[in-house]
């Protein structure tokens, strides 16, 4: 499948405002999510041999050719994806009057009404309360996004994508097993909307508080919405419109696809500028 | 005199001395007369003699001193207008130097060296440069009383125009407080409409105006788009709902029941809800009300034609259902204002409640589907192809008819188990009651009411609808039920039954699967009955050892063909056996007792050689209903043949 993008950067003071816009241009009302996003690195196993041997005019049959493409082909970091409710950040309040008396703190976050998650709240050895989060019974999904294509005249970036289903909880062990070890985690909070076929997400990257130990790991409870970072300072959001496109290889479809990112360009000209990204800023090989 | 003086606003129109320029007249007589290529003298002077010839001699003048001209006094004639023209243009070129000489000597005062370019040679030479000069001559005073008139003649002037002046500032005053009021009127009550909660917003295509939006977001895009309308302003500043060239009379969509030939039921049109008739809301809403109707009537048109395997018909304002039997539901689309609808009067409360019920389903499915078309939308969408997906029909109809014919199957084998039930009562058998249980798979919603319930309760009815029957048999720890389904969103189409029973005596005996004929299924339970019937007779025997253990010898019915309802009694003597054969059909019960006399009673058909003389023993429905104890019990005839 290919899918195409294009990105427009939307300070933060804008925000509120887009949002008002895009849901009365997609007559929908914003679909808040959150969505943990963990980063594998694929690395070469040692000990894998060329399966390449004997003389060169041996014919390789067809699997094995595939399986030496696999073998030796670029290698990629891929993420991981998980999507998350705001009932599953930790309760700044409960750790806050942990010792106080538990009467309800009118200053409790607007995220998370739900009372269920007084739990744990003795939990002293560190300041990161707890959550009802099951980190077993989160489920995570495989998202591949090759390198952006090099040289296409359109204005709009393409690049060829994949997405698979992966099993529930831990995945880190999995991944291991298929040659990928676990680089960092981060988190994405935005909104959704649906326009025809185009996917207008509105989100930007939120960091996990830094405590040392935790880095080598996905993270098994999530701490709160208020103790995350924005990676951009600013607090500024991005906005994406995708579409993806079955058969990459047919042009009609690809020229349809381009043809609708343009008509929401025009559509959006007054609000934002929607462009192509940089190719290089989107490259996911691991050199 | 003019009485005021008004300044021009409008830039005058220039108008041409000549009515025509040259070049239409050139188009003109091309077209009339053909190119100038072929004109030449003969030509013409031909066309000349030929008129002359048909109008006489109607020649001017001057055209007849032309004829009496010879070529070399037309030549002189030419010259002599040729020097003429010459010398009227000689002449005006000498006055046009005169001139820019006499120009230039006077400017040459203040500006030689510009003004001597422009000089001619002999004026040059004639006077010097700069000998001419020019003075503003004041003229000599006029006489007071010549002052006085021009003053009052001029202060009229101005008191007239101003007059006039006041009186264009008030007419346009008054002008614009009418379109103040106006449309202070128009947006007042485009403010009205907008608290009520409709959405206006401006028009896409004509960005000064204003429209109200009353159509549903998620309907089809062509009804989509007729949600729209425009809000103009007349004249008065009251309010108009321009809804362009979609007609502007109410329809709705008339659900009408038909037994046979006759129609017995009908819906009314909805009548207007407020006196009001004619505001603006209520405009909107018999806009919006259309609008419903319309596409209502469209997605029917739609799935009936997906329908046709179902026997729907459709014409072009015109759907026909048969439902079952002789019921027939139609839907057309008609004006409510219809005079002719309110003239059947041939109708029955049941069939008015059931055409009302079918108008009101496929309104609500259809608002479902909208409902449905919005959570798709606004779904992560797959990836493009470039094959365009179909978009299915709605389920609209498909669910009433789905409904109908399941209730008119249900209804119908429940008669029938019941009818046979009783005439097996009726002959003293006490079958046990059998339970209906209709619609088992809809469940009632939540009690808490929450905003999916209501689309979790139609879309439960767009499944197949299912009905079980359970009864007891006879023959203990047996029992039957026959499960119903009727679907008619997805192949197969119909009501299929699943008819299951528990009947350990009769230990061979294979379910007949899923039946799809009413006919088979009747076929099936009487069948059932019947081995009931068979096997409860044969084993009656038990129950009578008991009683009397003196007797071990007594013979009993042996049920030789279960399956044809045959019992035998053999005797010692080998051609004379006692056979009984039971026949049950819906409203009878008969056995029949006769000899037979082939070897061991085995014998079927006309091998049996069945004697004549028969004892026959029949039980009816009718008369169960009426008198039930009158008779004696099948089972005192069972016993009295078996001990002749």
């Amino acid at each position: 499948m290919h899918e195409l993008l294009l990105f427009a950067s939307v300070p933060i003071h804008q925000h509120a405002e887009l949002l008002q816009q895009l849901a009365g241009l997609t007559a929908m009302q914003p679909r808040h999510c959150y969505e943990r996003r963990l980063i594998f690195k694929a690395y070469r196993k040692p000990g894998v041999a060329n399966a390449r041997v004997g003389a060169s005019q041996d014919l390789q049959s067809g699997d094995l050719q595939r399986v030496n493409k696999m073998l030796n082909g670029g290698m990629f970091y891929t993420q991981v994806v998980g999507p998350i409710q705001s009932t599953d950040f930790a309760d700044p309040s409960v750790t806050a009057t942990a010792n106080a008396n538990p009467d309800p703190n009118p200053n409790a976050s607007p995220l998370d009404p739900d009372t269920d998650t007084k739990m744990d709240g003795m939990d002293s050895d560190s300041n990161i309360p707890r959550s009802a989060y099951d980190f077993d019974q989160q489920s995570w999904q495989l998202e591949f996004r090759d390198i952006p294509e090099a040289g296409t005249r359109s204005a709009v970036t393409s690049r060829v994508m994949a997405t698979a289903a992966l099993p529930r909880g831990d995945i880190v062990p999995s991944m291991n097993a298929w040659g990928y070890s676990f680089v960092t985690e981060y988190l994405v909070e935005g909104d959704m909307f649906i326009h025809n076929d185009i996917v207008i997400n509105l989100h930007r990257v939120l960091h996990y508080p830094t405590i040392p130990g935790e880095e080598t790991q996905p993270r098994h409870q999530i701490p709160a919405l208020q103790q995350m970072a924005p990676l951009e300072k600013s607090g500024s959001y991005v906005l994406q419109a995708s579409m993806t496109v079955h058969d990459g290889s047919n042009q009609e479809t690809m020229k349809t696809a381009s043809q609708h990112l343009f008509g929401l360009r025009e559509q959006l000209k007054s609000a934002v500028r929607l462009e192509m990204a940089d190719r290089l800023s989107l490259d996911t090989r691991v050199k | 005199m003019a009485d005021s003086f008004t300044l021009p606003l409008r830039p005058n129109l220039e108008k041409s001395d000549r009515p025509d320029t040259l070049p239409v007249e050139i188009a003109q007589i091309n077209e009339q007369w053909g190119g100038f290529r072929d004109v030449n003298e003969e030509v013409l002077l031909a066309k000349i003699a030929e008129e002359e010839e048909r109008g006489g001699p109607v020649e001017s003048d001057e055209d007849g001193d032309k004829k009496d001209m010879d070529t070399t006094e037309r030549r002189e004639e030419l010259y002599k207008r040729r020097a003429e023209i010459t010398q009227f243009a000689m002449a005006s070129h000498m006055e046009t130097m005169f001139a820019l000489d006499f120009v230039s000597l006077l400017l040459s005062k203040h500006a030689p060296r510009q003004a001597e370019t422009s000089m001619s040679a002999f004026l040059k030479q004639v006077a010097p440069v700069g000998s001419l000069n020019s003075e503003v001559v004041h003229p000599p005073p006029k006489p007071d009383s010549v002052n006085k008139d021009i003053s009052t003649v001029s202060r009229g002037w101005r008191i007239q125009n101003f007059n006039s002046a006041a009186n264009k500032l008030l007419g346009a005053a008054s002008r614009l407080e009418k379109e103040v009021e106006a449309e202070t009127k128009y947006w007042s009550s485009v403010l009205a409409i907008k608290d009520k909660g409709w959405k206006v917003c401006r028009l896409p295509r004509e960005r000064q105006s204003l429209g109200v939006q009353y159509g549903f977001m998620e309907a089809t895009p062509a009804f989509r788009d007729r949600g729209l309308a425009s809000l103009r302003r007349a004249k008065d500043g009251s309010l108009v709902l321009d809804q362009g060239l979609v007609p502007s009379g109410s329809r709705f969509v008339r659900v009408r029941v038909k037994r046979g030939s006759r129609i017995t039921g009908c819906t009314k049109p909805p009548g207007a809800s407020s006196n009001d008739a004619d505001s603006i809301e209520q405009r909107i809403l018999q806009a919006r009300d259309s609008v419903f109707e319309d596409e209502l009537f469209h997605e029917l048109v739609r799935e009936a034609r997906a329908m046709a395997s179902c026997g729907v018909t459709t014409r072009q304002n015109l759907i026909q259902i048969p439902v079952a039997d002789d019921l027939e539901i139609l839907l057309d689309l008609v004006d409510v204002n219809d005079e002719s609808l309110h003239a059947e009067q041939d109708s029955s409360q049941d069939d008015v409640v059931l055409a009302g019920g079918v108008a009101h389903s496929i309104r609500i499915l259809l608002s479902f589907a909208h409902r449905q078309n919005l959570h798709r939308r606004t779904q992560v969408p797959l990836p493009l192809t470039p094959k365009r997906r179909p978009n299915p029909e709605y389920h609209l109809l498909r669910p009433a008819l789905a409904y109908l014919q399941h209730t008119s199957e249900a209804r119908y084998l429940e008669s029938f188990i019941r009818d046979i039930v009783s005439t097996l009562r009726s002959s003293g058998f006490q079958v046990p009651e059998f339970t209906a249980q209709m619609f088992s798979n809809w469940k009632l919603p939540h009690p808490r009411p929450s905003p999916n319930a209501l689309e979790g309760l139609i879309s439960s009815s767009l499944k197949p609808i299912e009905s079980v029957f359970q009864g007891k048999l006879l023959t203990p720890n047996s029992s039957f039920t026959v499960r119903m389904r009727t679907n008619m969103s997805f192949p197969p189409f119909g009501t299929h039954y699943d008819v299951s029973f528990n009947l350990p005596s009769v230990p061979d005996l294979k379910s007949p699967g899923n039946l799809s004929l009413r006919e088979e299924v009747e076929a099936a339970v009487a069948h059932l009955l019947l081995l009931d019937v068979v096997m409860n007779i044969s084993s009656a025997q038990v129950e009578e050892k008991p009683t009397e253990p003196d007797t071990p010898a007594k013979r009993w019915w042996d049920p030789i063909y279960p399956h044809m309802g045959e019992l035998l009694i053999a005797y010692d003597h080998p051609e004379k056996h006692k056979k009984m054969r039971i026949v049950l059909s819906r409203d009878q019960l008969s056995l029949e007792t006769y000899l037979v006399r082939c070897i061991d009673g085995i014998g079927i058909g006309t091998a049996e050689g069945r004697s004549q003389h028969t004892e026959t023993k029949t039980w009816n429905l009718q008369q169960s209903l009426g008198s039930p104890n009158q008779q004696s019990s099948a089972m005192d005839f069972v016993i009295a043949e078996a001990s002749t």
